[in-house]
């Protein structure tokens, strides 16, 4: 199975300084367990940051240098219909770009190829040509899918940790500078601007939530238990009784 | 003896009595003829409406006020819910489908509904299968997207770029994923949450290049505290921590407890709840001998719905209880695991 890891530029979000965004590492290590000759690309202007993905174990890294500000999906389509890997692992957001995790998306619509999002693992199916994958979905649910390939993948933070860095491999590994397509640098849509820490909301029990609501002094236990699971029911927090004819119908 | 608070402090709308349940009727916000449109897409899973899918509404009420001529909010969820009107919903459109599976195909039910509906605006949460399809569509529709948005007001969204370091700011646009606890859900009068029926979704495409699915709920038992939806808590009044563990399971919710416990050894640290442990963002919370000290309080200041059993009438846990029962937690833990067991068969 040939693997291929997209990486982007990163920014340290405290010190501002280039790095290989965390995930990035992570999906490093998810392709090396698939393909030990795996290979990195990235698109842009200078090889910092990404540099550092050979010391995660990256055997090798190819850099399609384009212009700062061009689009790099058309590049990285160009180059990577030409070498057709069988999985393309991609981080879910950057982290010092844009960060808005739309590239997987375009480069899945320009490669025609299916995508699937937030993957915790991934192994390969004996018969060949597919691949199986455990996607994360909140509340600590997962998803087990059996999917064809070629296809795109994007990591999730809840994947294994990335090797630790490590300064012999970074030296060891190769990267390649080829020239990318040039192309018009793409103005950005909106206006950009150095950010402002705006608080989250604070976390209250809401208007309609029922704090100070009935107090029920010294009853039986037995009618307590009662009282407690028909008030958790009466929520929908859990459907505790009669399990087993409800089991069905949220599973599809 | 039961105490009812509740009753002392009715809130603006309704009341016990006819004479008000005609006036809560006439109170209702109706939107007949609305000049735009904007779609919430909500998870609302197992058919309840979570503090996020209401902030979703919040914002959606947001910039629908805000237009001219007013707008109708559309609530796009996957079953129907409870409480869609309270949180600002006009309309409702049910999609069908799984909580979860197939977003591709779903993705293309949507462009549907975004032809025959044109809203001004699409709202998703920026959270798993939502963040997912709102980017599915922006990539299908070519148009720009404001991801993670978090500020948002009917002039600007703003989102943060690069790391954290900068932010990208611009009118609203159609397509927005919205981050959570950053937009305030809707506390005004209750609106209609009309259900359009022609306009059911359905989502027989299918992501061909998937061969088969299959989703693992989340194990609650193991589940980080952070994550949970639904806790329940020991402090000093537990003293078997046996039929603790048993009735946790018993009720699908993750252990939890009180800094006393921790500190005893009988629970691990990774289980406190507070401002020196976990900060909780559960649905529900169920503190089983537990006083409420301050610090514990804090850390379920989220937490929507609280039960307390407890001896103390006078516990600061029983005041911020929505079910307080004044009774020894050892006394209740027994009963409760007898009536889930007698359930169960």
């Amino acid at each position: 199975m040939r693997v291929v890891v997209l990486l982007s530029a990163g920014r340290h979000p405290v010190s501002g300084r280039a790095i290989l965004p965390p995930l990035e590492a992570q999906a490093i290590a998810m392709a090396l367990a698939l393909d030990p000759h795996c290979y990195g690309l990235h698109a842009g202007c200078t090889p910092d940051g990404v540099a550092d993905a050979p010391g995660y174990g990256l055997p090798s890294l190819d850099l399609l240098t384009i212009d700062a500000d061009v689009d790099p999906v058309p590049a990285l389509a160009a180059d990577l219909s030409k070498r057709k890997p069988d999985l393309i692992v991609a981080g879910r957001r950057g982290q010092g770009g844009n960060d808005t995790g739309l590239l997987p998306y375009a480069l899945a619509e320009a490669l025609h190829l299916p995508l699937l999002n937030d993957i915790v693992s991934a192994a390969q199916e004996d018969s060949d040509g597919m691949g199986r994958f455990e996607q994360a979905l909140p509340k600590g649910a997962k998803r087990r899918v059996t999917m064809l390939l070629p296809a795109i993948v994007t990591v999730h933070p809840l994947a294994p940790a990335a090797a630790p860095f490590a300064y012999a491999k970074a030296r060891r590994g190769t990267i390649e500078f080829r020239e990318g397509p040039s192309g018009e640098a793409a103005p950005g849509l909106f206006e950009t601007r150095s950010r402002r820490a705006r608080p989250k909301l604070m976390r209250q029990a809401d208007a309609e939530s029922d704090g100070g609501g009935a107090a029920i002094i010294d009853p039986d236990p037995d009618d307590a238990a009662r009282m407690i699971v028909d008030y958790l029911e009466r929520l929908g927090v859990r459907r505790l009784r009669n399990e087993a004819s409800r089991t069905t119908d949220h599973r599809d | 003896m039961r105490i009812d608070r509740a009753s002392h402090s009715v809130g603006l709308v309704g009341g016990p009595g006819r004479e008000e349940a005609v006036a809560f009727e006439a109170n209702v916000r109706i939107v007949d003829e609305p000049a735009f449109t904007v779609l919430a897409v909500l998870g609302a899973s197992n058919g309840r409406l979570s503090r996020f899918d209401r902030q979703i509404l919040g914002a959606g009420r947001l910039l629908a006020d805000a237009g001219e001529g007013g707008g109708a909010v559309i609530a796009v969820l996957p079953q129907a819910a409870d409480g869609l009107g309270e949180a600002g919903a006009d309309r409702a459109i049910i999609r069908g489908g799984g909580d979860f599976a197939d977003v591709a195909g779903r993705a293309e039910a949507f462009l549907a509904l975004d032809r025959t509906l044109t809203p001004r605006h699409w709202l998703f949460a920026e959270n798993g299968p939502e963040a997912d399809l709102a980017r599915r569509m922006a990539i299908r529709l070519k148009e720009p997207i404001l991801t993670d948005v978090e500020h948002l007001t009917a002039r600007q969204a703003v989102r943060a770029s690069h790391g954290g370091l900068r932010e990208e700011a611009g009118p609203p646009p159609r397509l927005m994923t919205i981050q959570e606890d950053r937009v305030a859900s809707y506390a005004d009068r209750p609106c209609e949450a009309r259900l359009l029926d022609a306009q059911t979704v359905s989502a027989d495409a299918t992501d061909s290049a998937i061969v088969e699915s299959e989703i693992v709920p989340g194990d609650p038992s193991s589940m980080a505290l952070a994550e949970a939806d639904f806790v329940v808590s020991a402090g000093n009044g537990v003293s078997d921590f046996d039929a603790f563990h048993r009735l946790a399971a018993a009720l699908k919710a993750t252990p939890g407890a009180s800094r006393v416990v921790c500190d005893a050894g009988l629970m691990p640290r990774e289980a406190q709840v507070g401002a020196s442990g976990t900060v909780l963002s559960a649905d529900c919370y169920f503190a089983l001998g537990i006083a409420g000290a301050p610090q514990h309080l804090q850390g379920i200041a989220g937490c929507e719905h609280v039960i307390a059993v407890n001896t103390d009438l006078h516990a600061a846990m029983v005041e911020r209880a929505g079910l307080a029962i004044v009774q020894d937690a050892q006394k209740v833990m027994p009963a409760l695991l007898h009536l889930l067991r007698e359930g169960e068969t």
